[in-house]
């Protein structure tokens, strides 16, 4: 499924036009700080940090345990807001938006994939990519279509069948990145997709997203403690102690 | 998707699903054979009162106020004439199946041989015509009253209360089931001084009239309009128990002939006009064209439901509507209960589901949605159960011939149990216990739409 590869998908526009090199980025976060109160105790998770994600690429967050990636990410991915800060998605600030607007805004921009993969258990593949198209006015035709052409472009189209439960995990995670992008997102928001899995499998999962962020011009956040699993060309941005840390 | 997730998910949790619609179910099945009952009550109690007295009366205005007390006041006068009235009227004539008059009458009655004599309380009918009205079956519940029996005898043929027999002693000479007279020494009967309406019958020649046949006999006693006593006597056809103990004791039904002759001599009076419509459902037209008849012939007369006349039906309907509210409503808190937890069971085991619902840009609201069509499903399921376990066992009751003696009746009916005879009720129960669902699923739906989307996630 490497090499004789096809793709899917007619996205002209990125696939083999030259883009300019330098790109409006697509997220800005400026000074974000959250703070938890734990009984009389205040935890700062994220301090004062700033940043970009830029179109079309793949941005790793890295950081050792407990340093604040899973907040940071929760915050861009609009799961949480920040104490304080500004968050700007496609030159909208979104840091303070109402939970309705909110989930309207990640139905549309935002995709999702899990350290746990978090399919639907009691679907089959196909209905689990279809799902997340239940938010657009979609015929279930034109829905099951696209479910079908995602799970083809991650290579389980004789799959579709089956349950979650009936497959591996590293195909499990497959589905979960066809579900995350069959809604064509400005983004997708992956928080240690490759914790459960093995090194071989977790290589070819990020090789996998990298993949189709060229194909689909989409831009992908990765959230990982594991630094050989950064890919060349991809932005870095390091968290320790809830700050950016100078690479 | 929606109900394919929720279906699913009511699947694949099989046993507790099944356990809380069975929940549902017994509480439903329940309900709907009590409504049955209760059903068959509405039925079979007002059949059974339509049998006795008519759908509709046609008293003199001001007698259920205050004839009671003077009843000769509150007559209808030439009552004969009345019912022609009604029956000339081409609408009436069609609708009525049955016009019959009534005197109701009190007095003493005594009994020459055995010496014994009471007051009694009694009517006079004419019997060929409250028999017709006793086979009356306008719902077509297939309840019969059997007839009076006063048809058979002559003209001073009585029927008695089965009461009435044993205090007159008279439960030998009547071969009366379960009945014994009270035991007397011969010779404290022989001492004893004679009675009194046997007195007056002597002085008035009618202890030597023979009645030509050796049934008991007794002497009727009451006042005539104009106050002055008046007697007759009359054979005892048999006995038979009324359903009030107080009436049984004293009860007499006679020819109408008789107690008009008793009473009135000459003139035609009646105490009421009972008037049987043939379809129920047209009882309250034919009640508005009866009072119109009536008022435009300038008559003194009005017309009454019969539930109007006598408050027993609503009372017994009443009473059991009351009781199947109270049930209803303890069965629906138990089954509000069960579902509560199933539903918060469910939602506790798919919290990361529903965080990654909510993450993939799902408002509160489907989330909600999910777990109420979860929760409707579960409440069908019940409610087909309670359907279902319903119709056989009401079939299974009904064929055991099991019978019930209604506060309204002397004699027992069968019991009917009319689950799908009253669509409508069905239908609301049924839709009751998925509206139950609905209702139980609102608090663990809101909690699932309302979990932090964050803490969700983290969950194992
Ligand atoms: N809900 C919370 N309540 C209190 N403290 C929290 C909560 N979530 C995260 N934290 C704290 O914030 C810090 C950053 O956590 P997290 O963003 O999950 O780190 P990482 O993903 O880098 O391992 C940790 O010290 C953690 O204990
Ligand atoms: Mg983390």
């Amino acid at each position: 499924m490497n090499s004789a590869y096809n793709p899917p998908f007619e996205h002209d526009a990125h696939i083999g036009s030259f883009a300019p090199l330098v790109e409006e980025p697509v997220v800005r976060f400026q000074n974000l700080t959250k703070t938890y109160r734990m009984d009389r105790v205040q935890v700062t998770a994220l301090a004062n940090v700033s940043g970009v994600i830029a179109k079309a690429e793949t941005t790793f967050v890295t950081g050792p345990s407990g340093s604040g990636k899973s907040t940071l990410l929760n915050i861009i991915g609009m799961l949480d807001q920040p104490s304080s800060g500004t968050l700007t998605i496609l030159d909208q600030d979104v840091s303070r938006l109402s939970d309705r607007d909110a989930a309207d805004f990640r139905a549309r921009h935002i995709g999702f994939v899990f350290q746990s993969f978090n399919l639907i258990p009691v679907l089959s593949l196909r209905e689990n990519v279809e799902f997340p198209l239940l938010n657009r006015k979609i015929a279930s035709r034109a829905r099951r279509a696209k479910a079908m052409e995602y799970l083809d472009a991650v290579g389980l189209a004789e799959f579709v069948d089956r349950r979650p439960g009936e497959i591996s995990g590293g195909q499990r995670q497959r589905v979960a990145i066809a579900r995350a992008l069959v809604t064509e997102p400005t983004m997708v928001i992956a928080d240690e997709p490759t914790a459960n899995l093995d090194t071989k499998t977790s290589r070819d999962i990020i090789a996998l997203l990298d993949r189709m962020k060229s194909e689909l011009s989409t831009s992908i956040v990765i959230c990982t403690h594991d630094t050989s699993l950064i890919t060349p060309a991809s932005a870095v941005i390091n968290i320790v102690d809830g700050q950016t840390a100078q690479e | 998707m929606i109900w394919t997730i929720a279906l699913r998910n009511v699947v694949k949790n099989a046993r507790r699903s099944l356990t809380t619609g069975l929940a549902i179910g017994v509480g439903g099945l329940a309900a709907l054979l009590f409504a049955g009952f209760v059903t068959s009550i509405w039925y079979g109690v007002q059949t059974s009162m339509i049998q006795q007295q008519g759908n509709l009366q046609v008293y003199r205005n001001g007698y259920l106020e205050f004839g009671a007390a003077n009843p000769d006041e509150y007559t209808i006068k030439d009552w004969d004439r009345v019912v022609s009235l009604l029956a000339a009227d081409p609408m009436l004539a069609e609708e009525l199946a049955v016009i019959t008059p009534r005197i109701d009458l009190a007095g003493v009655a005594g009994n020459a041989e055995t010496g014994n004599s009471k007051t009694f309380i009694g009517s006079g009918v004419v019997p060929a015509e409250i028999d017709a009205m006793s086979g009356w079956d306008g719902w077509q519940i297939g309840q019969v009253t059997p007839a009076s029996g006063l048809a058979g005898g002559g003209p001073d043929s009585v029927i008695v209360g089965v009461g009435m027999a044993r205090m007159m002693g008279l439960c030998g000479a009547l071969n009366v089931a379960d009945c014994s007279d009270r035991p007397v020494d011969a010779a404290d009967l022989a001492g004893e001084e004679q009675d009194f309406s046997a007195l007056v019958a002597e002085e008035s020649g009618l202890a030597d009239q023979s009645l030509g046949n050796d049934q008991p006999q007794l002497n009727l006693m009451a006042a005539t309009s104009s106050g002055v006593p008046n007697i007759a006597r009359v054979v005892i056809e048999a006995a038979e128990p009324q359903a009030i103990r107080a009436v049984d004791n004293a009860f007499v039904m006679m020819h109408f002939e008789q107690a008009r002759s008793l009473l009135y001599g000459d003139s035609q009076e009646a105490t009421a006009l009972m008037l049987q419509v043939a379809n129920p459902e047209r009882v309250d037209a034919v009640k508005t064209r009866v009072a119109e008849v009536l008022d435009q012939a300038g008559l003194d007369l009005g017309v009454y439901h019969f539930t109007e006349v006598d408050p027993t039906f609503d009372r017994i309907f009443g009473m059991f509507t009351f009781m199947f509210i109270v049930v209803s409503a303890v069965l629906a808190i138990v089954i509000v209960f069960t579902i509560v937890n199933t539903i918060s069971m469910t939602v506790v085991e798919r919290v990361k589901e529903i965080g990654t619902i909510r993450a993939l840009g799902f408002r509160k609201g489907f989330v909600r949605a999910l777990f109420l069509t979860e929760s409707v499903i579960i409440g069908m399921i019940g409610a087909a159960i309670a359907l279902g376990s319903a119709v056989v066992l009401s079939n299974l009751v009904n064929a055991s011939g099991l019978q019930w003696t209604p506060p309204s009746n002397a004699t027992p009916l069968t019991v009917q149990l009319m689950v799908l005879d009253n669509p409508v009720f069905t239908a609301a129960v049924v839709g009751a216990l998925v509206f139950l669902a609905m209702l139980a699923a609102v608090l663990p739906t809101f909690k699932a739409a309302n979990l932090n989307i964050v803490e969700s996630l983290q969950r194992a």
